[in-house]
């Protein structure tokens, strides 16, 4: 087991106003539309307009994020950078396949080469920071964020008197869409924003972007949102109460020392019936709190929702509109995050006041 | 040892252009013979004019070897992964079945993208190849690995450009250390795709005929395509199953260059974080390294900040050990390279081998540092190797002998 981390700061970027300081989910903004864009902070804020000229949408997102987060967190200095991507850059790969794909005999741009590698952000971040450290990019599908998050924890435990920068990016591409919908991943009708729970809206998910980052340390400070205990991730599950059951015993805990859990419902038939099974036998007398029903579905939005539970901590206050089921609360010590995407990367994130 | 807890290694597997398993590997190496020659596999326009590190078998050879289905989807980089994988678990003897916590940690780069370029307007027309979607994403290729093993334990994929495979390894390592991990197969994979030649092509760093690492007049590399997994395993596990290991990981480094989005510094400051850090994390000074399997990719840029960057770690020209690039035999793999590499580093030690930096002849004028160009048997006990990629990601493994 690794330490519990503190979290000192973050940004937020994602189809809802999250950039803005204190925002807590009161309004939201309404979509009806497959997929939805982020609400584009003003870039030009935090990123000299030569540079964001030519940078890409992870980047933009990646970099604005990590300067909220540092802003938040008293711009510190950062030891390392640890992100985690599922798709990377995808329009510019799709721009790079294009050109080849139109005429592989012309001397092409290698600028959408270079920014499609996936660690690109992470890059990014470093070279705006003139971070030299440790730098790291998970892109493990719907399990990358946590991916960093773990190493961002091993990082800590070896060097506990440092300092990270850790989160997640998606962008939404342009042909990838396309090839998502063909594949059967998206909503058809039913796309919308809030997105109705408990009914029966069909299969298939609201795809959406963003980015979260977080500056985390092992030291307390004076104004932690909350730490993060730990976290743990399952390619795959037969049975997914047993994987938080175990995970639970792992950190000495039992279901009753949970005050609030934040669950991945995205309002796919095809597997949210994954969470109903482990409310009925786990949450059945615990909040029970969405958060894909605001933000839609990406590989990383998990690291959004991090967010949303930190802020929970925070304020002691359950955001109204994301209150899905169960009891009102009796005090927010400790909150179990447990998403999934498509049945697969399981995932789980315990956070403490 | 002077490492207190070295990661054991216990098995190894590789698939490149010179050779089909680790042991056709070595026999190339030792035979001074390069897998470099023209593309025969991918349609593309320079078919004929630029050289490639091709492995020869066909996908469909790949399917058969492995009894996987053709009807399924699977991707070049995946099915390579798969072969090299499956050697490095086999000749470690674990047992993926035992409630040991077993991880794997592969890296790649461009994913599926082979099957992207290849059906990107065809999926939209026709649903002949529609199976191909869900393998773009990197992360799909690690999850078939895991599902074709059996593997329900920790599952991740690193994508750092050049350097992945190099910190899939340290970050198996890492796990391991923190009690987190029992065993893990740790590597990488990435084929050949019009996508990637296209790319370095684009940034005028593909040469136009054969790489030559650490030479003045080098122009460039060849791309190469590999997988290549290492078994690492807690030192407590070894005991406890009596199995010798065939090397150690003692050292590993991590740094950013913070210099430029594809350019190193001139002073090779990453390269030489990292590896300063790998030497601190074995317990070991540079005078301990026997030989540096560099990262050496042959553009002008790359080696004469690498070899700034080994001249600042040893000291001087005298104190810099044997080095060599092994990328003139297989091209440069990317997100295999570290691997590959890995694998190279541990033949060194096991058969006590300097391998040759092929196609040298001048040194670099301004560094004067000239690499082994011989195969030379000499006493080496640890192993120093180099990984660095886009976005200034900067690796360094160290690896140690078996019986030290």
């Amino acid at each position: 087991m690794t330490k519990p981390i503190y979290i000192h700061g973050h940004g937020c970027i994602s189809i809802q106003p999250t950039f803005e300081t204190n925002y807590f989910f009161e309004t939201v903004h309404t979509y009806a539309q497959n997929p939805i864009p982020v609400l584009d902070p003003d870039y030009k804020a935090r990123i000299p307009p030569l540079q964001l000229r030519r940078m890409n949408k992870s980047m933009k997102m990646a970099i604005s994020a990590s300067k909220l987060a540092l802003e938040e967190a008293g711009n510190v200095d950062i030891d390392a950078v640890i992100t985690g991507t599922g798709q990377g850059c995808l329009r510019d790969s799709e721009r790079f396949v294009e050109t080849i794909l139109a005429d592989e005999a012309e001397l092409l741009n290698p600028t959408p080469f270079i920014q499609s590698t996936h660690n690109m952000a992470a890059a990014a971040i470093a070279l705006a920071l003139g971070c030299k450290g440790y730098n790291m990019t998970y892109v493990n599908n719907a399990n990358s964020f946590e991916s960093a998050l773990l190493d961002g924890m091993l990082y800590l435990q070896e060097h506990p008197s440092k300092t990270i920068l850790l989160g997640g990016v998606d962008e939404l591409g342009s042909r990838s869409p396309e090839f998502w919908n063909i594949a059967g991943y998206l909503k058809h009708g039913n796309s919308i924003i809030p997105s109705p729970m408990n009914v029966d809206s069909g299969p298939g998910e609201i795809s959406a972007e963003g980015a979260a980052f977080f500056v985390a340390s092992h030291q307390e400070g004076k104004q932690a949102y909350g730490k993060i205990i730990a976290v743990e991730t399952r390619h795959k599950t037969e049975d997914a109460a047993a994987f938080i059951n175990q995970f639970l015993q792992r950190n000495g805990l039992d279901i009753e020392a949970i005050d609030a859990v934040l669950m991945g419902n995205n309002g796919d038939v095809r597997y949210d019936g994954i969470y109903e099974t482990v409310c009925r036998t786990l949450f059945q007398g615990i909040p029970q709190v969405g958060f894909k029903q605001v933000l839609g579905e990406y590989d990383t939005v998990v690291a959004a929702a991090l967010m949303l539970a930190l802020h929970m901590l925070k304020r002691q206050q359950i955001p109204k509109l994301l209150h899905m089921n169960g009891p009102q609360h009796h005090g927010l010590q400790r909150i179990l995050l447990y998403t999934q995407r498509r049945g697969k990367n399981h995932s789980l994130i315990l956070v403490e006041r | 040892m002077t490492n207190r807890s070295p990661i054991a290694i216990t098995g190894m597997g590789a698939i490149s252009a010179i050779g089909q398993d680790v042991a056709a590997n070595l026999n190339s190496l030792q035979q001074s013979k390069h897998g470099i020659g023209p593309i025969t596999h991918l349609e593309t326009f320079h078919r004929d004019r630029l050289l490639v590190g091709e492995i020869s078998m066909n996908n469909a050879a790949l399917y058969d070897r492995l009894g996987i289905p053709r009807t399924e989807a699977y991707t070049r980089s995946t099915l390579l992964a798969l072969v090299a994988a499956k050697e490095a678990i086999d000749a470690a003897g674990i047992d993926l079945g035992s409630p040991l916590r077993t991880g794997i940690i592969s890296a790649i780069t461009v994913g599926g993208m082979d099957a992207t370029e290849q059906y990107y307007d065809d999926y939209l027309d026709s649903d002949t190849h529609r199976h191909f979607i869900p393998t773009h994403p990197c992360g799909y290729s690690t999850e078939q690995l895991a599902d074709y093993f059996g593997i329900n334990g920790f599952v991740t994929t690193i994508s750092t450009a050049c350097s992945s495979a190099a910190n899939a390894i340290m970050l198996g390592a890492r796990m391991i250390k923190a009690g987190l991990l029992d065993q893990a197969i740790v590597g990488g994979t990435d084929c050949l795709s019009k996508f990637t030649i296209n790319g370095f092509n684009s940034l005028m760093i593909y040469t136009d005929g054969h790489c030559r690492p650490f030479d003045e007049n080098r122009n460039g590399l060849n791309l190469g395509e590999a997988a290549a997994f290492i078994v690492l395993e807690s030192p407590k596990l070894v005991e406890e199953r009596k199995k010798q290991p065939i090397a150690y990981l003692t050292g590993y480094g991590n740094a950013n260059d913070a210099y430029h989005q594809t350019a190193s510094s001139d002073d090779g400051e990453g390269a030489y974080l990292a590896m300063k850090q790998a030497l601190e994390i074995a317990g070991l000074t540079a005078e301990d390294i026997d030989y540096v399997n560099a990262h050496g990719t042959a553009t002008p840029n790359n080696d004469f900040a690498e070899g700034h960057a080994l001249l600042r770690i040893f000291g001087s020209m005298d104190n810099l050990p044997d080095f060599s690039s092994t990328k003139a035999f297989t091209g440069h793999t990317l997100a295999a390279a570290g691997a590959i590499e890995a694998i190279f580093s541990v033949l060194a030690l096991q058969h006590q081998l300097v391998f040759p930096n092929l196609n040298f002849s001048q040194p670099i004028t301004s560094l004067g540092i000239v690499p082994q160009t011989n195969l030379k048997s000499k006493r080496i006990s640890h192993v120093l190797s180099n990984s660095f990629g886009f976005g200034g990601n900067c690796s360094a493994l160290i690896f140690s002998k078996a019986d030290d």
